[in-house]
């Protein structure tokens, strides 16, 4: 029976177009119209404001004129999509639980410690009292942060890395690429310079450069768990990766593997664990948790599907070895890891 | 006969809930538990709220042949497959199809690359795979093409929890007072990827408003999987003065999805590829008469179930759907069709067909 029907349909679609019923060539402007904005959008070009169609062909007697419920729906769906991710973010954060549970409390406590300081700010005794309680780890870290232990050839080596972050989604478009915990966001700066689109994470106010409004008050693990998948082209991990837990540790490795675009390079730089605990062994003592050596890190990178892992331990018998008590970890996610959709792509 | 394995365990690229490949392999799970086998799913990506039902790739024990079978989900190009090729165990393959790589990567390249990846490793596997499952005829006939020695259907075990779910209340009280205004509802269910050409669908609206529903609206559900696409849709709509009358709903919870099927009054289907697509049968399940484009694996999932159409140029595609619409014995006829085809997919029936094949495979010499 269906076969006859298509005949009559087929039929009536031929009169149709001969009665003039359908303006001539509307089907081919429609299918320029969407090359027009298939093209605006792969390059990136601005969106066209409501009322304006931007620079894509017009359809003659198609666009009518905006109504007061047009609007109306239009906002409602912006919402929805709005509320729509907020909730998958929700849920991806509660996903990760107690493995990041470590590091949220001691973020806090620190995000706490720096608003008090603000309300007090003016009483020497607040101060002092407030400095004797804030961890000695955070106050390294800090140091570590606003006077980035990224110098000489380390810093070369780094940024030769994640310069070649590109974005795998739209051909031409800047690769996005984020600091965690980048403190005063200098290295933002840096990576911004070299024509990437770099972002920044620090969870303390009191490092944070005022104003940029590319960095955002988070901590590592925090920003990633609420990062969805395959977002960044390019992610360094400093300071925090010295001070980890053991099972805090893994899951950075994951989260950041997780965040990663196909083709996306990871960066940490981190502490040699041994020199820590020689040089400063009450700070390590209090720090919830040590640095790992180079290789602990490329195999937990590994495990989570990350690959041509490389290290970066700068030479201590080199004169130009400005921080040999440091080391950098680079790993890519493979381009032919697709996580989460399936071919068929039903 | 072959010997009688003590489990049969399943490899997957990647799983994720809601997603028809990642429900298949977890379905087939059950079967095989029921069947009395071991059988665990080793996936290399894991999505959340799968942790404890699925394990990593690194952790697939490697027994001997005569303990330990393989079934390998194969629907990408994945290093999954270079991990299933090199274990001992006797080899299953159970093909979902892979999109053509010419319908996404101009979108998403290294989709393209990935699929590419996926299509070489489907014809590098042909050789050492005991027997391919495959969930259309049309897969089927991939697998063969590809050198498959012997080769089965075996159907795809859809998620029928949006069958059965109860119509989110909001949603259908929404959409009818939009009814209220005049006009018909159109719907299309599916990921917002290229290959899925959601902007044929609406093309195919605006002929139809022109043509005879001047109010005609277009609800699409599903993720918006691929960034720049999604982003060229939402311009297209706006260039075409549709902002009110197309609906971006997004990923929506099952009581919505199932209010989008009640409230609708055709589902219609532009996609260039398919390897199976359960939407239609959702549809078919909720009464919803079927106008699709009938290429890859659409005609044999629909059969005569819907109306499929040879092209989808606008006109022809508005046309069938205003017949659909207005001719109230027709409707009546492919509504009942439909819901006989949506009970030959039910979950048990799939379930059975699944134990079937593996049945056929213990059964041969």
């Amino acid at each position: 029976m269906t076969s006859e029907v298509v005949a009559e349909i087929e039929a009536q679609a031929r009169e149709l177009r001969a009665s003039g019923c359908v303006p001539p060539g509307l089907e081919d402007e429609l299918e320029a119209c969407f090359e027009d904005v298939a093209e605006a959008s792969l390059s990136g070009a601005g969106m066209p404001s409501v009322g304006e169609t931007g620079s894509v062909t017009p359809v003659a007697g198609v666009a009518g004129p905006l109504s007061l419920a047009g609007l109306r729906r239009q906002a409602t769906t912006l919402v929805r999509r709005r509320l729509g991710s907020s909730l998958r973010r929700l849920e991806r954060r509660s996903a990760l639980g107690a493995a990041r549970a470590g590091e949220s409390v001691w973020t806090q406590a620190h995000v706490t410690l720096d608003r008090m300081e603000r309300l007090t700010a003016g009483s020497v005794l607040a101060s002092r009292v407030l400095s004797a309680v804030r961890p000695r780890e955070l106050a390294a870290s800090v140091a570590a942060t606003t006077n980035p232990a990224l110098e000489g050839p380390l810093l070369t080596w780094v940024l030769e890395r994640l310069s070649v972050a590109k974005s795998q989604e739209v051909p031409g478009k800047p690769g996005l690429v984020v600091h965690a915990e980048c403190g005063d966001g200098r290295f933002v700066e840096m990576l911004d310079a070299r024509g990437l689109d770099a972002r920044g994470a620090d969870p303390r106010s009191s490092v944070r450069t005022a104003g940029t409004g590319k960095i955002v008050a988070a901590g590592t693990l925090e920003y990633l768990a609420a990062t969805q998948a395959e977002t960044f082209d390019g992610i360094l991990l400093t300071g925090v990766v010295d001070r980890l837990r053991p099972g805090a540790a893994r899951a950075l490795a994951q989260l950041a593997a997780r965040a990663l675009a196909p083709g996306g390079v990871v960066v940490l730089v981190s502490a040699r664990p041994e020199v820590t605990v020689a040089m400063d062994p009450v700070a390590a003592d209090l720090a919830p948790g040590r640095p790992l050596h180079p290789v602990t890190w490329c195999h937990l990178l590994a495990h989570f599907g990350l690959s041509e892992l490389e290290v970066f331990e700068p030479d201590p018998s080199t004169s130009d070895a400005s921080e040999p008590d440091v080391f950098a970890v680079s790993a890519r996610r493979p381009i032919s890891r697709f996580a989460g959709v399936s071919g068929d792509l039903s | 006969m072959r010997a009688r394995p003590i489990r049969i365990d399943q490899i997957i690229p990647s799983i994720v809930e809601r997603d028809a490949v990642s429900h298949h392999a977890l379905e087939a799970q059950k079967v095989l538990h029921s069947m009395g086998f071991v059988s665990e799913i080793y996936a290399r990506n894991m999505g959340p709220g799968l942790h404890g039902r699925v394990h990593l790739l690194e952790d697939l024990p490697r027994e001997r042949p005569e303990r330990q079978w393989v079934c390998y989900q194969a629907s990408i190009g994945s290093p999954a497959a270079d991990v299933f090729a090199s274990h001992p165990g006797l080899k299953l393959l159970d093909y979902h199809n892979i999109s053509p790589a010419e319908l996404v990567e101009r979108w998403l390249p290294h989709l393209g690359e990935e699929i590419r990846l996926g299509r070489k490793q489907l014809a590098e596997l042909a050789p050492i795979v005991e027997i391919g499952f495959a969930d259309s005829e049309f897969n089927r006939l991939e697998l063969d093409e590809a050198g498959y020695r012997d080769t089965t259907v075996a159907p795809l075990m859809v998620d029928t929890t949006n069958f059965s779910c109860p119509p989110d209340q909001r949603v259908v009280d929404r959409l009818a007072a939009a009814r209220a205004r005049g006009g018909h509802d159109w719907l299309f269910v599916g990921q917002m990827l290229p290959h899925k050409a959601h902007q044929d669908v609406i093309k195919a609206l605006v002929c139809a408003r022109r043509m005879f529903d001047p109010e005609a609206r277009l609800h699409l559900i599903g993720r918006e999987s691929c960034p720049a696409y999604a982003d060229a849709l939402h311009r297209y709509v706006s260039a075409l003065g549709l902002t009110g009358a197309v609906e971006f709903a997004g990923s929506v919870s099952s009581g919505e999805l199932s209010a989008y099927y009640a409230s609708s009054e055709v589902f219609v289907c532009c996609s260039d590829h398919e390897g199976f697509c359960a939407p239609l049968l959702e549809a078919m399940h909720h009464r919803l008469p079927v106008v699709a484009y009938g290429v890859t694996a659409v005609p044999e999932t629909v059969l005569d179930a819907g109306i499929v159409l040879a092209s989808k140029s606008p006109v022809l595609v508005a046309t069938a759907v205003q017949r659909v619409l207005t001719d109230a014995p027709l409707r009546e006829a492919l509504v009942r069709a439909g819901l006989e085809r949506a009970r030959a997919f039910s979950a048990e029936s799939a379930r059975r067909g699944f134990a079937r094949a593996i049945e056929q495979v213990l059964q041969a010499t």
